[in-house]
C-alpha cells in the first residue's frame, strides 16, 4: 500500500516538473536556433522540438488522471457542502457515504469504458501480435500525430487513473465508516501563525482547499457504523 | 424537458456534497445511458481529449509559478515596498495591504493564495500597531480578491477555455479594472481610516523607496514576462506560463533563497495536486457541455431569452444575479466552467463582447469569494485571524459594497475593460 502511495506521488511530481522543463527547453531552443552563431545554429536547427507540445499535453493528462486519484486521498476535490454540513451528524454520515460511493461508481464506469476504448484502439492488435496469435481483421490502431506513439498506450491513462481513483474512493469510504474522519484533516490548516508570523509553507495554495470550509464535507464525530442505529449519534 | 431533467439531476447530485466533478460526470452518464442514442464510447474518449488542448496547460504552470512565490520572502518584500510608498497616508499599513495585494496578484493567479501570502504577514503587524482586527481582516479579505482580476489569472484561463476566447486579450482586459478596483478599495480604506483615526507610518525617504523597490522588483518582473511575452508574440500564453514557472523557481531558490532545493519536490507535488483537481473538473465540465450542446440547450435558451425581448441591460442583470447566487454555493472555477458555456452563446447573440463578458464574470466571482457561505477568502482570513465567519462577514461589508458598486460599473461600462486590449489591437472593434 505504501509503495502504491509513493509511486503515485512520485509519478505526478515527476510529470509536473518534467513538463515544465520540456516547454522551457523547447522555447529556449526556438530562440537559440535563431541566434546567428554558425556552428551552434546549424546543430540546433537539426534538433526537432515540434513534439514538445504534444508531449506536454500527454504528460499533463496523465498527471491529471493520477493526480485526481491522489486528490481523493488528500481530500482536495471541491463540492457543494453548504447544505449537508448543516445536517444532523447521522444523516450527514449517510449522505457523505453516498457521495463517496457515487464517486467510486462513476470512476469505476469510466475505467471500464476506458478499458474498452484502449482495447479497441490498438491494444487488441498489439497484444495479439506480440503473442503471435492470429489478429484477423483487427485494425492496428492509430498513432499520435507528432510523436507517433500508439494512441492506446497514451489513452491507457483513462482506465488506469480511473480505476486507481475508484480504489481511492473505496479506501476513503472504508476509513470514513470506521472513524468518521475524512482525509482533509490530515493536512494542517493555514495555521502555525499564533506564535510567530512564520511565512506559509511552500505549496500552501492547495492546503486552502482542505480547510474546514463549505466546499468540503465536515467530519462526523460518531462513525456511522452499520447497525449503529439510534445509539450514540444523538448527542 | 430534457433541460429540466439535466439540471434537476445535476443540482440534486451536487447538493449531496459529492465532488462537483463527479456530479457533472454522473449526470452525463445517467442521461446518456437512459435517454439518448449518443454512443457511450465517446465518453471515455472525451475524458482524454477533453483536456487535450494546449491552452488548458497554462493552468498547472501558473499554479506552479504561484506556489513557488507563495511564501514569506516575496510577499514580505512587496509589503515593504508598498508600505514605503503609501504607508504615510491615512490607513497606513491597511492601505499598504491593498497595494501589496495588488502587486502580489500580479504574480499569482489565485485569490485565496493572495490572502494567505499578504494577510499572514500584514495582519499580525496591523494588530500590533493598534488597528482593530476586523479592519485588517476586511481590507485583506477583499483586496485578496484582486488575485483573479489582475493577470495572470487561473479563472480567466478557465473562461477562455470554455468559450474559446483569447487568453491574452482577457489578461490585458483585466489590467485596467484591476487598477481601478485596487484604487477603490484603497479609497474605502483611506476614508474609514481617516474617520476612525487609525495609525499612520512615518513617510519613507525616496532612497528607502528605491531600495525596497529594488528588493521586490525580481518578483514583479514575472508579470512583465507574462504580459510582455504574450503581447509581443514571443510566447503563447501556455509557454509564458511555463516560463514564469521556471522564472519563479529561479527567483525563489537562487535569488531570494527562501525556498530550499529539497522543498522543490513538495512544491511540485502540491501544485500537481491542485492542478489535477481543477483539470478533473474541466474534464467533466467538457463532458457536460458536450451533452448540453448535443441537446442544443444553449441555443434553445438563447432563442427563448431573445424571444422574450430581453435586452442587453436586462440580460446582464440576470447574469449577475444568477452568478451571485451561484457564488453562494460553489467556488469560482466550477461556476465559470458550468455557467460560461451556457451563458456565452446568449451573450454572443446579443452582441456582448466575449472579453467584456469574461471580465464581468471574473469580477462577479471576486464578490462571491468575499461573502458567506462559500467565500474561500473568508475562510482563509478566518484561519489567519482566528475570527469567526459571522464576525468577518460584518467586517468586510464596507469593502464588499465597494466591490458591488464596481461590479455594476464593469457590467454596464464595457470600455473600462475593453479600452486597453482594443488600443493594443488585441480585440477587434
Amino acid at each position: 500500500m505504501k509503495v502504491l502511495d509513493h509511486l503515485e506521488e512520485w509519478i505526478i511530481t515527476f510529470l509536473m516538473g518534467a513538463a515544465t522543463i520540456v516547454i522551457f527547453v523547447a522555447v529556449m531552443h526556438r530562440y537559440a536556433s535563431g541566434l546567428p552563431i554558425g556552428a551552434l545554429q546549424e546543430r540546433l536547427i537539426q534538433i526537432n522540438t515540434s513534439w514538445a507540445q504534444e508531449l506536454t499535453i500527454i504528460m499533463f493528462v496523465w498527471m491529471a488522471k493520477f493526480g485526481a486519484a491522489y486528490g481523493v486521498r488528500t481530500g482536495i476535490h471541491v463540492g457543494v457542502d453548504v447544505l449537508i454540513n448543516r445536517l444532523a451528524e447521522r444523516t450527514r454520515g449517510k449522505v457523505v457515504t453516498f457521495g463517496l460511493l457515487a464517486g467510486a461508481l462513476f470512476t469505476g464506469i469510466v475505467g471500464t469504458l476506458g478499458v474498452r476504448l484502449v482495447w479497441e484502439n490498438g491494444m487488441h492488435y498489439a497484444l495479439f501480435t506480440m503473442l503471435g496469435w492470429n489478429v484477423g481483421d483487427v485494425p492496428e490502431g492509430p498513432t499520435t500525430p507528432d510523436l507517433e506513439w500508439p494512441t492506446w498506450v497514451v489513452y491507457s491513462a483513462v482506465p488506469l487513473g480511473s480505476y486507481l481513483m475508484c480504489f481511492r474512493f473505496l479506501q476513503v469510504t472504508w476509513q470514513f465508516l470506521r472513524s468518521g474522519e475524512l482525509p482533509h484533516h490530515e493536512v494542517a490548516h493555514v495555521e502555525g501563525l499564533e506564535e510567530e508570523p512564520a511565512p506559509p509553507k511552500p505549496g500552501v495554495e492547495d492546503a486552502i482547499y482542505r480547510m474546514r470550509d463549505e466546499v468540503h464535507p465536515h467530519d462526523v464525530e460518531h462513525p456511522p457504523l452499520p447497525g449503529d442505529d439510534d445509539s450514540g449519534a444523538r448527542k | 424537458m430534457s433541460t429540466a431533467i439535466i439540471f434537476g439531476l445535476l443540482i440534486a447530485l451536487m447538493l449531496t456534497g459529492m465532488p462537483i466533478s463527479i456530479s457533472l460526470g454522473l449526470t452525463v452518464l445517467t442521461f446518456l445511458f437512459t435517454m439518448t442514442q449518443v454512443p457511450i464510447e465517446s465518453v471515455a474518449l472525451k475524458l482524454f481529449t477533453g483536456i487535450e488542448k494546449f491552452e488548458i496547460m497554462a493552468i498547472p504552470f501558473f499554479i506552479l509559478a504561484g506556489n513557488f512565490l507563495t511564501h514569506g520572502g516575496v510577499a514580505r518584500r512587496m509589503i515593504r515596498f508598498a508600505n514605503s510608498m503609501v504607508g504615510h497616508w491615512h490607513g497606513g499599513l491597511g492601505l499598504a495591504g491593498v497595494l501589496a495585494c495588488a502587486l502580489f496578484a500580479a504574480v499569482s493567479g489565485s485569490s485565496p493564495a493572495t490572502v494567505v501570502a499578504i494577510g499572514s504577514i500584514i495582519l499580525p503587524a496591523m494588530v500590533k500597531q493598534g488597528f482593530p482586527k476586523k479592519f485588517g481582516a476586511g481590507v485583506i479579505t477583499t483586496s485578496g480578491a484582486l488575485g483573479i482580476l489582475i493577470p495572470p489569472s487561473i479563472v480567466m484561463v478557465m473562461y477562455s477555455v470554455s468559450t474559446n476566447s483569447s487568453v491574452g486579450a482577457l489578461f490585458m482586459a483585466g489590467v485596467v479594472p484591476g487598477i481601478v478596483l485596487a484604487s477603490l478599495l484603497g479609497f474605502t480604506t483611506w476614508y474609514r481610516a481617516r474617520k476612525f483615526r487609525y495609525p499612520r507610518n512615518p513617510p519613507a525617504s525616496w532612497a528607502q523607496r528605491w531600495k525596497t523597490f529594488r528588493e521586490s522588483v525580481w518578483g514583479l518582473l514575472l508579470i512583465l514576462i507574462v504580459m510582455g511575452g504574450i503581447y509581443s508574440g514571443l510566447f503563447t500564453p501556455t509557454e509564458a506560463a511555463a516560463m514564469s514557472a521556471v522564472y519563479a523557481f529561479i527567483i525563489a531558490v537562487f535569488v531570494y533563497k527562501d525556498l530550499r532545493l529539497r522543498d522543490v519536490p513538495r512544491t511540485l507535488l502540491a501544485s500537481a495536486n491542485m492542478s489535477a483537481m481543477l483539470l478533473y473538473i474541466i474534464t467533466n465540465a467538457v463532458l457536460f457541455s458536450f451533452l448540453m450542446t448535443s441537446e442544443q440547450v444553449p441555443q434553445a435558451m438563447a432563442d427563448w431569452l431573445i424571444g422574450k425581448g430581453l435586452g442587453v441591460v436586462a440580460f446582464l442583470l440576470v447574469v449577475n444575479v444568477l452568478l451571485l447566487l451561484a457564488g453562494n454555493v460553489m467556488e469560482p472555477s466550477s461556476i465559470v466552467l458550468i455557467m460560461a458555456p451556457i451563458l456565452f452563446p446568449v451573450a454572443e447573440k446579443l452582441g456582448i463582447d466575449p472579453v467584456h463578458f469574461g471580465i464581468l464574470m471574473v469580477v462577479n466571482m471576486e464578490v462571491g469569494m468575499c461573502h458567506p457561505p462559500v467565500g474561500l477568502n473568508l475562510y482563509v482570513a478566518s484561519g489567519i485571524t482566528k475570527m469567526g465567519i459571522t464576525e468577518l462577514t460584518v467586517a468586510v461589508w464596507p469593502w464588499l459594497l465597494t466591490m458591488l458598486g464596481f461590479l455594476i460599473l464593469v457590467t454596464y461600462w464595457p470600455p473600462l475593460s475593453l479600452w486597453l486590449p482594443r488600443t493594443l489591437g488585441m480585440v477587434s472593434g
